[in-house]
């Protein structure tokens, strides 16, 4: 083992193993990166189920709870309690506005898990068992930065006015991962009265939080379920993990897979470098062999240099992976709103298992066939001929791959598809750089000895489409996220019409309407309202919907239909953009009693034409016939709904009404205004929120981008290592040139213009590819114009030409530089 | 283990060679009877492609012979496998080859000690630094083989091949690749070497000069073997 320490040192020192170290560095950072950031962020997101209740159980529903249901809760079941109520909003700052999520809590919250503040966005974090006093609330900090504000500042929500007393640092029941866009505004219960913001039909969950004995939780919520029905909802910690743990499992899984790109194109890298260094360990081999070495003796000193370089690259490569994702944490971190758990040395196994993988997956089979050079060797050049055949080494590497894929996707199927789509791309790549080689080299022969500098690539065309493919991968992995990505985003973006609604105004009272239409149209809008009433299906041509917690978890369509509550609309008219496409629609008298609902709704809940629906609204139960099935264009950033009643139909139930419009930039006062008059009415202002969902589409494919990054490094190892295999022939070629009169200054240049071709061919082709992939998710998945932009193949060019030229030409340069002496000196062995 | 007839320390008997080849079997040559005592020092001479280093390694243990047999010091090569030959030319045999075959990673002294270091014995340095002071290369014991000229370069694998103090000394044209002067030099080594260790050289070579200074000097031609009388 010492010895094998001593002669990789002696190998490395020698600048033999440079390459395949550097192969093993990169695949190990990529691996590495991704294991520390999902676990970490995974950790953040997966903190106990139960904190993220911050109960041990939750009862909800639409209305506020009743005071009876807390003392029962205490006396009878020995729970503590706390209650909250959750609802978007509006904020005003000044002049500005901004849609948050509101919640307002009882003392005592949370009763499970911690809620921690600081006292400003730069302050230290603690943990506390307060909630915030009467007249302050504690906010996000991306409200803050948001609106330009800061700690000791107030702002208005609805008709109060609340100080900002706190930073939150960590909310346990913060709910989803991704709702960060709207963000969180804590109020104290008490004030809630005061702000007006709650009216008679508002989108409030209430909640009831208990917790003690998770079997007295139980029984109370049993308790309350069976005397209330479907009028409460319970949740439970389990129901709470599920979702989030889904989002960063499929996260995880992605960026594994995007990993296990890098380690796959580093893995030719080490292919190629370990075949470079076998090639010349032959002799070495054969040397050894003659002075009387057995053959297990060198197979043991093989293998046990493998591991040791396994370890010290594994090594290396897991720090640049720290690094690595410390600079993706970073990118997402304002996403988290929660603590994120310092590191584990996990990553660093993983990283050594990978470094190991591909140490023996793939340059190991290679090594071993040094095992039969035989000891004639040393007297007879050919005895060795033919020994280090690709075959046995590449399929043990197909296999090495496919389990590994398999590992990071979790499943096989998923790990097949990904190979299969790999084996596509690179395949496209493969064909179409022998077909341009075959150009070039049609070219040469018409063009004759004028394109000297093409020869190369001709002469050499399987190490030149390797090179090509190599690097063709990493630039792929790059334009497809940093330009097809905004192309995409773009044709969607140039879909919407410039005049389509950017403003809804949701939870309008119905004698507010007139003043909200009036304020409106002062301001030159003309807005349609549409009244809404939301109601829950509670029974399907007469049988019953099943209660959600009969429903088997795998049963989707069930438990959506027992959990959900719908919007319904009523309207004589159908609305703009909606096309009846079964059944009719109600005359303009309209009877009561008729539903038109949305098919892809209809399909989702196994609801046909003529079936008879019974919602329950507001404790009423409302039933009626469907007799028209429509297509809405959801893209229109129109008001629509899923279920709509012929007039009528839900007459004396409580409504609100809702609208929108297209609000000119410089009209954005009009809704300050009115949510300072009619303060339970919520603006959502969509150009915000697309912003913001820009901007964590951004935050996160800029996470990928760094993973592409590395790809890219991979590939630049490749080129590298054919680079190195063709090393020698580039020597020899570049003395026999200058031995027959051309300068050190041609030879140079010859190379030069041979990387420039590389790297143009590569970079086109990926641009190629990373375009038709674009063309194909855009127009096959989304049914987009996808902007066919020659730009990205001219860009893709000219990144391929540089990151070639400034890779190749530096390490080529000690191939050239040999004098034409070495030629003749070095003719023999 | 046979007795090696008195004192001889390689015994080829009925040495044959034969390959297969697209237009047939090529017999390189055949019924090779050869004793070599211990001490000797033997000029191996022959046109180019005659087979002079296929016999050298076969008397070496490097490769198998088509039929015949081997005595290397009283070991029956034809016998033992692969690994088996290897640990017998373990520390027993020494090898200079026309083209040096140093490794090009290691040091000077580094190759000198790749012997010992693989047969994992003890005070492995000290030996090899002795034995590049031999060949009076102690200055450039830190040098790598392409910082060192051609005739350095072949002292330091004389070196490496004498390090263990083998038994027989083999060499493909250890001169063919150096001026006469320097290889007059490796010459002079290597024969300080049979004087004074009592290595036996098994010398493959053009060089007259060479040939000259062997105690016996072998013809290998088309129709077998032909020993020279000493004059
Ligand atoms: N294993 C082998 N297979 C085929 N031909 C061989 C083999 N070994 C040697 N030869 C052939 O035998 C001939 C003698 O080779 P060699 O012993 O190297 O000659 P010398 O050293 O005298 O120049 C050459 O033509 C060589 O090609
Ligand atoms: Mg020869």
């Amino acid at each position: 083992m010492i010895l094998a320490l001593r002669w990789l040192w002696r190998d490395w020192r020698g600048g033999e193993l440079r390459l395949l170290a550097l192969a093993v560095v990169v695949a190990v950072a990529a691996v590495t990166s991704v294991s520390w950031l999902a676990e970490r962020v995974g950790a953040a997101t997966e903190a106990r189920a139960a904190d993220l209740l911050a109960a041990d159980r939750a009862v909800e529903r639409p209305e506020p709870i009743p005071d009876g249901w807390l003392r029962r809760a205490r006396s009878e079941h020995g729970l503590a309690t706390a209650r909250t109520a959750e609802f978007p909003s509006v904020v005003v700052a000044g002049e500005r506005t901004q849609l948050v999520s509101v919640k307002a809590v009882t003392p005592g919250y949370p009763l499970r898990g911690e809620l921690r503040v600081s006292d400003g966005l730069d302050g230290a974090e603690r943990a506390t068992t307060k909630t915030p006093a009467p007249g302050s609330v504690w906010v996000a900090p991306r409200l803050l930065r948001l609106l330009g504000l800061s700690v000791g500042d107030r702002l208005a929500l609805g008709q109060g006015e609340f100080r900002i007393a706190g930073v939150i640092t960590l909310e346990p029941d913060r709910g989803s991962f991704f709702n960060s866009l709207a963000p969180r505004v804590l109020m104290p219960y008490a004030d809630l009265e005061g702000t007006g913001l709650i009216g008679p039909g508002s989108r409030v969950r209430y909640k009831l939080l208990v917790a003690g004995t998770p079997a007295a939780a139980a029984a109370f919520t049993d308790a309350l379920v069976a005397e209330q029905g479907n009028a409460v909802e319970i949740e439970t910690p389990e129901g709470q993990g599920r979702g989030i743990g889904e989002v960063v499992d499929r996260a995880r899984r992605f960026l594994g897979l995007g990993a296990l790109l890098t380690v796959v194109v580093a893995g030719v890298a080490v292919l190629l470098t370990v075949r470079h260094y076998a090639e010349r360990q032959v002799l070495a081999v054969a040397v050894m062999r003659a002075v009387g070495a057995r053959r297990r003796r060198l197979t043991t000193l093989f293998v046990a240099r493998l591991f040791w370089l396994a370890l010290f690259a594994g090594a290396v490569g897991a720090a640049l992976g720290f690094v690595v994702h410390a600079g993706m944490l970073s990118l997402v971190a304002d996403l988290i709103d929660r603590d994120i758990p310092p590191p584990g040395w996990r990553p660093l196994v993983v990283g050594w298992l990978t470094a190991a993988a591909a140490l023996f997956g793939f340059a190991l089979p290679t090594l071993l066939r040094l095992r039969d050079v035989p000891p004639m060797r040393v007297l007879r050049r050919e005895a060795a001929a033919g020994l280090l055949r690709a075959g046995v080494p590449v399929a043990v590497a197909a296999v090495v791959v496919f389990a590994l894929m398999g590992w990071q996707a979790g499943e096989w199927r998923l790990a097949a598809y990904v190979i299969a789509a790999l084996a596509v791309a690179v395949g496209l790549l493969a064909v179409a750089a022998r077909a341009s080689i075959a150009a070039v080299r049609a070219l040469v022969r018409r063009r004759g000895g004028r394109l000297l500098w093409l020869s190369g690539f001709t002469r050499r065309p399987w190490t030149a489409v390797v090179q090509i493919v190599g690097v063709g991968t990493g630039l792929m992995a790059l334009f497809l996220l940093a330009v097809v990505r905004n192309d995409l985003l773009d044709a969607w973006r140039d879909r919407i019409p410039d005049d389509a609604a950017n403003q809804f105004l949701i939870n309008i009272q119905a004698d507010e309407r007139v003043g909200v239409r009036e304020r409106l149209a002062q301001a030159g809008i003309d807005a349609a309202f549409a009244p809404m009433v939301r109601g829950r299906l509670v029974a399907l041509n007469g049988d019953p919907v099943a209660e959600a917690e009969d429903v088997p978890a795998d049963d989707d369509v069930g438990r959506r239909r027992g959990r959900r509550e719908f919007n319904l609309t009523w309207s004589a008219e159908p609305q703009q953009g909606n096309e009846v496409v079964a059944g009719e629609w109600w005359g303009a008298a309209g009877d009561p009693g008729e539903l038109s609902v949305e098919t892809g709704f209809a399909e989702r809940y196994g609801i046909a034409l003529g079936d008879r629906l019974t919602f329950d609204i507001a404790g009423r139960r409302v039933s009626a016939r469907v007799t028209s099935l429509r297509e809405v264009d959801w893209e229109s950033f129109r008001v629509n709904f899923f279920v709509v009643a012929s007039p009528g139909t839900l007459d004396g139930l409580p409504a609100t009404w809702l609208t929108s419009f297209h609000l000119p930039d410089t009209r954005e006062g009009v809704i300050v205004d009115i949510i300072r008059d009619y303060p339970s009415v919520t603006a959502i202002d969509v150009t915000s929120i697309l912003r913001t969902v820009r901007s964590i589409m951004d935050q996160g494919s800029s996470v990928v981008e760094l993973m592409s990054l590395l790809t890219l490094a991979a590939g630049v190892l490749v080129l590298l290592a054919a680079l190195q295999i063709t090393g020698e022939q580039r020597r020899f070629e570049g003395a026999l040139l200058r031995a027959l009169g051309a300068s050190g200054r041609r030879v140079r240049r010859l190379a030069r213009y041979e990387f420039w071709l590389l790297g143009g061919v590569a970079g086109l082709i990926a641009g190629g590819v990373a375009t038709g992939a674009g063309v194909f998710v855009a127009e096959g998945l989304f049914g987009l114009e996808y902007p066919f932009r020659p730009l990205t193949l001219v860009v893709g060019a000219a990144v391929g030409v540089i990151t070639v030229w400034a890779a190749g030409g530096l390490a080529a340069r000690r191939y050239q530089r040999s004098s034409p002496m070495r030629l003749l000196r070095e003719g023999a062995d | 283990m046979t007795a090696n007839p008195d004192g001889c320390v390689l015994v080829a008997e009925g040495l044959g060679m034969r390959f297969r080849s697209p237009e047939g079997t090529i017999t390189l040559f055949s019924d090779v009877n050869l004793n070599i005592r211990h001490g000797e020092a033997v000029a191996v001479l022959g046109a180019s492609g005659s087979g002079k280093s296929t016999l050298l390694g076969l008397l070496a243990g490097l490769d198998q012979p088509s039929e015949g047999r081997v005595l290397l010091d009283g070991h029956d090569l034809s016998r033992l496998g692969e690994d088996d030959r290897a640990a017998v030319r373990a520390g027993r045999v020494g090898f200079v080859f026309q083209a040096f075959h140093l490794l090009p990673g290691m040091t000077a002294l580094e190759n000198v000690m790749l012997p010992g270091e693989l047969a994992g014995s003890g005070g492995v340095r000290g030996r090899a630094a002795d034995a590049l002071e031999r060949v009076g290369l102690t200055g450039r014991a830190s040098h790598y083989p392409a910082q060192l000229s051609g005739g350095e370069q072949q002292r330091v694998a004389l070196a490496r091949a004498f390090v263990d103090d083998p038994r027989v000394l083999f060499a493909d044209e250890p001169t063919g690749n150096l001026d006469r002067h320097t290889g007059e030099h490796i010459i002079d080594a290597m024969f300080a070497l049979n004087r004074d260790n009592g290595t036996t050289l098994v010398l493959v070579t053009h060089d007259p000069a060479l040939a000259g200074r062997c105690g016996r000097i072998i013809h290998v031609e088309e129709t077998g073997l032909r020993e020279e009388v000493a004059a």
